[in-house]
């Protein structure tokens, strides 16, 4: 678990590189100025590759803050032992 | 490439003080993956500069090529897509399909490309620009299924293809090939209708990557290699010589050895174009003059030198023939059937490229061709491409007079009746910017530009570029040596000087000097020098003057120059404006 976070958060870091490494486990699109719709698309495609999963494009609109995603990627995928990488 | 390596690419130079390099991505289309993989594509190639690919307004592609601003920027790249043409030919727009709409759909289309042509028309000179045409599958316009072509169909493909022929006629517009490696077309991977529909990203992420790797090539084009030294037998050839005879080896269909004939068809095509060809085979020598006397051979014996055909060692051979070409290892190519001759060669040569010949393996010499085709590829074939063999021919005499204890050097030289003619409107001579960013041994600092750096450097009223074009009674040599520098009535800087290692031992560089000198009255010259791992006879050559090695920057006076400079027996002719 605790090594899914620490991936995911270097997810964030790479994508949004003026985040201070201390927000990231509360970033949220509200709080980063640079998470828009494009860097959204660049952000789950970093953790497709990260993950080795393909996010639900449908998805996309609702995960909008780290903790949300790291559920997502929890319930959704890694249970099915997809996320080793 | 994946996304996250190219963003980790781009993140390494967000920090770093370099020049930029602005780089303008036209696209009809979203261009989020193209524009990250582009800008990763060419930091890998412009390691000293950071690269900023930036965009416009998606689409709007008449709107955005009018917007490009050439004097803020260093070059760009369009991908154009069906949908630019007209929308009916994309996905995103309900404009109508079907036969109703063909007629209309081509006229709209011409006409687009039509506009787009005058826009990159009007673009100045020396802006670069690559060009992608249509790489996605159109979608079910026709009335006929989709395996058959239409009227309609090739109508479009026809107004493609004269826009295509007539931006490959554009010096300064270089178009992605289709190559079947690039830009598979029909395979999967190239379309994403989800994201295009979503997002508006047609583009599959792998095409996105394949497509900004060629804009990186075409915008930032490597250098091509320059000489490739072939083993013969089972290589060159299929069977040994020294077993079957000089007429039972073979290269052709009959004999079920074609692949060595199309090898050395291709080398023949690379040494018309200026690559220097050589020979490394343990073999009996007379044997191999015995085959290359063969009526039916592909790959002529003179286009090659020097043959290197004894008992000793491969890398004993090629250090030979790099001396007598006098280039570097990594710029050559050898290529040998057995694999353990390459191992040898490449561990007395770590930086050449070593390749195997595998006659039995139809899809390794496939490949190979491609592969030796792509390292040697030029933009263009120049004067000097063509003169290069016999030039370093007539320079291995010049070496092995100035070598030789019974040839007096004073005469040989003297006798050599060489002309050097210096044009001093050299700056608009595409030859001379090559041999800038060519030239290693003589080269005074390693400086390389790019068309734009170098036009904005040497353009201004106190810039000068000249270069030098030789030839003797040995043959002509074309332009084999360039200057350029600033200067003002008192004093004259030397920014950049290079000369090619083919011209080595004519004192052509005491000529160099001499005729600046002249030229504009000056007392003394300021030389840009910076040591380099490579320019070790530029650092000689100059210690000569100053009586210790520089390490930086140093002037030289007119006085000591002439008393330094030898004799020089060579009739020069100037030509400027």
């Amino acid at each position: 678990m605790n090594d899914l976070r620490q991936r995911l958060a270097q997810c964030f870091l790479l994508v949004f590189p003026d985040l201070e490494a201390s927000l990231v486990y509360s970033a949220s699109s509200s709080s980063v100025a640079a998470w828009d719709s494009m860097a959204a698309i660049i952000l789950a495609n970093v953790i497709e590759e990260e993950f080795r999963v393909k996010l639900d494009y449908d998805v996309l609109p609702e995960l909008v803050s780290f903790d949300l995603i790291l559920d997502y990627l929890n319930t959704e995928h890694l249970k099915t032992n997809h996320g080793t990488s | 490439m994946q996304i996250t390596e190219a963003l980790k690419i781009i993140r390494q130079y967000l920090s770093v003080d370099l020049p930029l390099s602005q780089v303008r991505l036209v696209t009809g289309f979203n261009p989020l993956h193209l524009q990250t993989f582009l800008q990763a594509y060419l930091q890998q190639r412009l390691s000293t500069r950071r690269v900023v690919v930036s965009t416009d307004v998606f689409g709007d592609m008449t709107g955005a090529l009018a917007r490009i601003h050439p004097s803020l920027l260093d070059m760009g790249a369009i991908a154009l897509e069906w949908q630019d043409l007209d929308p009916r030919l994309g996905f995103r727009q309900l404009g109508g399909w079907g036969y109703k709409e063909l007629a209309d759909i081509v006229t709209d289309a011409r006409a687009m490309l039509g506009t787009i042509r005058e826009s990159l028309a009007d673009l100045p000179e020396g802006f670069h620009l690559a060009l992608s045409l249509p790489t996605l599958d159109l979608p079910p316009i026709f009335y006929t299924p989709s395996w058959q072509l239409c009227e309609a169909e090739i109508s479009l493909r026809q107004a493609v293809d004269e826009f295509a022929f007539w931006a490959s006629g554009r010096p300064d517009i270089r178009l992605v090939g289709p190559h079947r490696r690039q830009i598979d077309a029909i395979s999967s991977q190239v379309f994403d209708l989800r994201a295009d529909l979503t997002a508006g990203l047609p583009y599959a992420i792998d095409h996105a990557d394949k497509l900004a790797q060629s804009f990186a090539r075409l915008l930032v084009p490597s250098l091509p290699k320059k000489g490739l030294i072939t083993d013969l037998d089972e290589t060159l050839w299929a069977g040994i010589a020294g077993e079957v005879g000089p007429s039972a080896v073979s290269w052709d269909l009959d004999s079920k050895t074609q692949l060595h004939g199309l090898y050395q068809q291709l080398l023949r095509a690379l040494s018309d174009q200026g690559v220097l060809i050589a020979v490394a085979s343990k073999n009996d020598p007379e044997l191999v003059e015995a085959v290359f006397q063969r009526n039916d051979i592909v790959l002529p014996r003179d286009l090659i030198f020097p043959v290197e055909a004894h008992w000793n060692a491969k890398s004993e051979s090629v250090t030979r023939i790099l001396e007598t070409w006098n280039v570097h290892a990594d710029s050559v190519v050898f290529v040998d059937d057995s694999p353990s001759e390459l191992a040898e060669v490449k561990a007395a040569h770590p930086e050449m490229e070593c390749l195997r010949f595998d006659g039995q393996d139809h899809a390794n010499v496939y490949s190979l061709l491609f592969q030796l085709r792509d390292m040697f590829a030029k933009q263009t074939i120049t004067h000097e491409d063509t003169l290069r063999r016999e030039s370093l021919r007539s320079g291995s005499i010049f070496r092995e007079a100035v070598r030789s204890p019974i040839v007096s050097q004073e005469n040989f030289l003297r006798d050599a009746e060489a002309k050097i003619a210096f044009d001093f409107t050299a700056i608009k001579n595409p030859r001379t910017l090559e041999l800038v960013n060519k030239a290693n041994q003589f080269n005074l600092n390693g400086n390389r530009y790019s068309e734009a750096e170098w036009r904005d450097s040497f353009s201004g009223s106190s810039a000068f570029v000249v270069n030098a074009i030789y030839r003797d009674k040995y043959g002509p040599l074309g332009v084999i040596a360039m200057l350029a520098g600033q200067v003002s009535q008192t004093e004259m800087t030397v920014k950049t000087w290079v000369m090619s290692c083919r011209a080595f031992g004519r004192r052509i560089e005491y000529q160099c000097l001499k005729t600046i000198l002249d030229r504009f009255s000056v007392r003394e010259i300021t030389f840009e020098f910076s040591p380099t791992t490579r320019n070790g006879y530029m650092r000689e050559y100059l210690t000569s003057f100053l009586g210790k090695q520089p390490d930086g920057p140093f002037s030289i006076s007119r006085a000591a120059f002439l008393d330094k400079c030898p004799t020089l027996y060579h009739e020069v002719e100037v030509s400027h404006e």
